[in-house]
Order: C-alpha cells, then structure tokens, then sequence
C-alpha cells in the first residue's frame, strides 16, 4: 500500500486553472520533493490532499483511503503545516498546540512538543503576536510533528528560519522519515529538496513535468566549465556545428565561462588545440537544472 | 482503516469558541438585563410614566411606532415594561450578536487563515458548522433568556399597582427566542460567504429592511399588507398579551425561517471550497 497516491486529480477554479491530471504516488517511509515556481499548482495539491478543496475530478488517497472534501480522512495521521503557519494573535504556542491536538485523538498529545520547542529554540509561552516570522514558522513545525503522524504534508517548511534551525527541521524531517513516516516536502528552496529527498516532482503550470529521483534531475541539468587561457591568447569562438548545446555563459579578456549538456569529451578535444593555462568545473545544483528544465519546458531554450 | 470511521464531534474546538464568545455575551446581556431593570424601575413609578409619556406623545408617529405604538397608554402596565423587548437599542444589542458571532467564527476564521488549521485536524466542514451553529443560535436564545430574566426580577423589585402578565411575558421572551434564532440563521447562512465585511453588511441590510417595513406597517396602513414579508411581524406583543393560546403559527414561520436559513448556509458551506 502506497502511503500517498494522486491520481489523474485535477482542479480548476471557474476558468482557471489549479492543476490539471496530476497523478505519482509516494511510498511508505519516502521523503519526497514537490517543487515549483509560484502559482504551479502545489499548494492546489496540498490542499486536495488534505480533503480543503473539492477536485475537479480524479482522486487522492492517503494511507490507502480516499481523501474525502471536508471530511478530515485520516488528519489523526497527517502532519500538516500550511504554506502560511496564521493562528490566533492572543494564544500562547502552548495553548494553540494543546488546542489543535484536541482536535484530534485527546490522547495524541503528548510532551513532545516540550522536546521539539527545546530542539527548535522556542519559548512555549510568548503570545503569538510577540513572535516573530521564524518563530511563528516554528510553532507550526511543531504542530506537524507533535503527534508523531504517519505521514507529513509540509509547504515551504523552512520559510523564514535561520540557517541553524532549518538545519534542525531537515534533520526532524530526515529522523522522522527514518522512524517510517512519509513525507511530502514542498519547497522552493531546491538544495533543501536535494538534501533530503530521494525524488521528486517538478510542476508547471498545474501540469508535472518530471517525477524522477533527485540524482536524475540534476543530470538532465546543464553543467559548466571555466577556461583560462594563457595570457595574450585570443579567445576562440565555439563551433555550434561541432559542439551542439555548449554555449558562452560569460566572456571575459583571458576566461571563458561555458555550459554544456552530457559529456565533456568532444568539449575538451576542441579545447585541446588552444594554450590553456588552467580549467574549472562547477557541480551542477538542482537549481540549475530546476531552471533549465523550465526554460525547456516553456520553449526557451537557447 | 476503516473508511465508515465516524470522526468524533469535535468538543474542543466548541469550548475553545465559545469561551472566546462568552465575554461579548456576557457584555451584551448584562446591558439587556439593566435596561429591563431601568424600564420597569421608571414604569413602576406614575409620575415618571406620565412624564415619559408625554415625552413619548411629542413625538411623530413614526418614531412612537419604535417604542411600542399603540401599546403606550398610561396604565397598560404590559405594554409599557414590553418596551424594554423592543426598544432599537435592546434590538441592536441582539443584532450585534447575531451578525457578529458566526461571521467571526464562520467568515472571520477563514479570512484570518485559522480555519485551515481547524479542518487540518479530526474535525470536518459539517461539524465546524454545526459548531458555529449551536452557539449562535443557543446564545440568541439565551439573551432573551436573560431579558425575561429582567423583566422577573424587575417585577419582584419594584411594586405595581395591577399584576404584571409574567406568563405572557414567557410566551413573548419563548417566540421573540425563535426570532432572535432566526436572525442567526440568517446570519450563519451570509457567513458562507467567506467575507467577513460582506456577511456582517448582508445580514445588516436584511434585519433593517424587515425593521423598517414592520415600522412603515405600522405607522402607515395602507402599507399592512407588507406585513407578512417582514420577520418582526411573527413576533406580536400584542396578540401574545390578549389571547391565552401559544402564537403557534407565529412561531411555526419564524423556526421555519431558521431551519431554511441554517440548512441552507449547511450546504453552502459544505459545498464551497475554501479560498486560497
């Protein structure tokens, strides 16, 4: 049994679109990565998901139940953070997480939320409206996780936290997908994805564009080189004919800054023929090959 | 998993609600149970009922009609505490708390972001509704509760030259309860709407209008046959204080009214997405 499954699940708004024939699946214990610009449909997902809105048509299912509109199937077992964690202004973080767990099994709650509050660096007992952005973020980690759930739905988890404690929350994540939940991570922050997930999802305009493992993504990226001639040389022009998809990135008196796609053999062939002093070449983040994949799924490729 | 699992009924989020509503009821019938303490304390008195009529005599018709109309004539005992049933501030006090408790807990927790944070957990759309709506309407009828309350203590407080109709009272408090609830329903139904602004102004324009036309009616006969259209005229103080019998048909419209408006504002509510 898949832990999450999305099938042909589309959703429009009047004309508009939200997201249209989405179908993956995520197995049990998976941390997996939903990634798109703004407006491509991932919060449209989430909120399918999570039974918010009604699908136009098609269907979700989580822990092999269907996900009913407005009828908070299987929410015991979720661990949910919204792309905006907004409560109520006048309730302590401590008071709001025993108020949400109420509303769940009365016995979820648990101590837990004083061990998360230590780990996240977070005092229980400010008003909401003392806190500040990150820490508001952080109460809503801690209602995601507080009662341990099966699976965790989280959009943009670690928006407005310091690079410390987005540290701390990847590694809840990496611990509690270790201890067997399932997580759906939504993010923009595509290092993030890459160092947590196994896969993930790319979405454009409502539609997924790519369901793969990370170390797949990132090859279908272009990867760059960094050339310094030996003073004096004039800088060759690349032959497009004999070295197709390598183009200039940056030109400057001695250095040349190239991208190219797949191998570098025929790439350094050509080079071979010119007085290089030295070359570089950069690792290829997900988000290079995030931007790539959509300048080539919107036609803009150069 | 058992997908015929019913989910519990979510008593947290009923507690957490109400207590958050509890002050601003508390304010408001205090201020209705003082105002049938101050109504009954001048009316008790002939001397301050003389002069409070001849104030009330300069007035033009249109106004009297707010107070009561016909009803005021020295000696009506009833018809002069009723006043405190009627009165535009004890009506906007009521108005207050039925426009503004399921628009903050319908509209104003969608608007505010809460609300998916609500249905995040154990707790589905019927159940947050059938929430909101035991408090609006429980809490209508207890202020009018509370104002019977008034008029009763009030009586035993002051002394009276002719016996005060309290059953009558009772009767009027029981079918002016099913008016207020009404108005909830009314409000509840607007709430859908998911603005707070938009479901208070609906509500508003609504409980005004049928204020008005009781009061056209009232002051200008011609227009009587507007009579029915307005939800004020199956609350009839008149018909309660003279005829011994329960106003059944009077109360029959007014629950029918709130059973259309509630479940109606259900399924809306049910079917509509929340916005994004």
């Amino acid at each position: 049994m898949k832990a999450l499954e999305v099938q042909a699940l589309t959703k429009r708004y009047g004309s508009a679109r939200g997201v249209e024939g989405l179908s993956f699946s995520i197995e049990k214990g998976e941390i997996f990565g939903y990634l798109g610009p703004n407006g491509s449909g991932k919060t449209t997902t989430i909120r399918c998901l999570m039974g918010l809105l009604r699908p136009t048509s098609g269907q979700c299912r989580i822990l092999g139940e269907r996900v009913v509109h407005g009828k908070a199937t299987e929410h015991n077992h979720i661990g949910y953070l919204p792309g905006e964690f907004r409560a109520w202004p006048g309730l302590t973080p401590r008071k709001l997480l025993r108020l949400l767990a109420g509303l769940g099994n009365g016995d979820e709650f648990d101590k837990r939320q004083e061990e998360l509050a230590e780990r996240l660096d977070l005092d229980l007992d400010r008003k909401m409206r003392a806190l500040s952005k990150g820490n508001r973020q952080k109460v809503g980690i801690i209602y995601a996780f507080q009662h341990r759930p099966e699976v965790l739905i989280l959009d943009e988890p670690t928006i407005g936290l310091d690079p410390l404690i987005r540290q701390a929350v990847l590694d809840l994540i990496r611990e509690t997908a270790q201890a067997g939940a399932t997580v759906l991570l939504s993010s923009h922050d595509l290092s993030e994805v890459a160092s947590v997930c196994g896969r993930a999802a790319i979405l454009r305009e409502g539609r997924l564009v790519e369901l793969a493992p990370i170390s797949r993504i990132v090859q279908q990226g272009q990867r760059s080189i960094k050339i310094w001639f030996i003073e004096g040389t004039q800088i060759p022009e690349l032959p497009p004919d004999e070295l197709p998809g390598v183009r200039v990135v940056q030109q400057n008196e001695n250095t040349l800054h190239i991208s190219y796609q797949g191998t570098v053999d025929a790439l350094l062939k050509w080079l071979a023929q010119f007085p290089v002093d030295r070359i570089a070449t950069t690792e290829t983040s997900l988000e290079e090959a995030f931007i790539h994949y959509y300048q080539k799924e919107a036609g803009h490729e150069r | 998993m058992n997908a015929n699992r019913r989910t519990p009924f979510p008593w947290t989020l009923l507690r957490f609600w109400t207590l958050r509503i509890l002050p601003a009821w508390f304010l408001i019938a205090l201020m209705i149970f003082l105002f049938q303490l101050a109504v009954c304390g001048i009316v008790h008195d002939n001397q301050r009922v003389k002069a409070m009529l001849q104030y009330i005599d300069m007035l033009p018709d249109f106004i009297k009609a707010f107070f009561g109309g016909d009803a005021l004539q020295y000696g009506n005992i009833a018809g002069l505490i009723a006043i405190g049933y009627q009165e535009p501030l004890v009506l906007l006090l009521y108005m207050l708390f039925a426009v503004g408790v399921p628009t903050a807990l319908l509209a104003g927790e969608v608007q505010r972001g809460t609300m998916e944070l609500i249905l995040s957990r154990q707790t589905t759309k019927t159940h947050v509704y059938i929430c909101a709506g035991l408090i609006t309407i429980i809490g209508m009828y207890a202020l009018v509760v509370v104002m019977f309350l008034g008029t009763v203590v009030s009586t035993n407080l002051y002394e009276f030259d002719q016996q005060v109709p309290l059953y009558s009272f009772f009767k009027l408090a029981v079918n002016g309860g099913i008016l207020a609830s009404a108005a909830g329903g009314i409000a509840l139904l607007a709430a859908t709407c998911f603005r707070r602004g938009m479901a208070v102004s609906l509500t508003v324009t609504y409980l005004v209008i049928n204020y008005f036309i009781m009061i056209i009616t009232q002051w200008w006969p011609r227009m009587k046959w507007l009579d029915p259209v307005t939800i004020f005229n199956y609350v009839d103080g008149a018909k309660i204080f003279n005829e011994s019998a329960w106003p059944l048909s009077d109360m029959c419209v007014l629950l029918s009214i709130l059973l259309v408006s509630a479940v109606l504002g259900g399924v809306v509510w049910w079917r509509r997405d929340l916005p994004l």
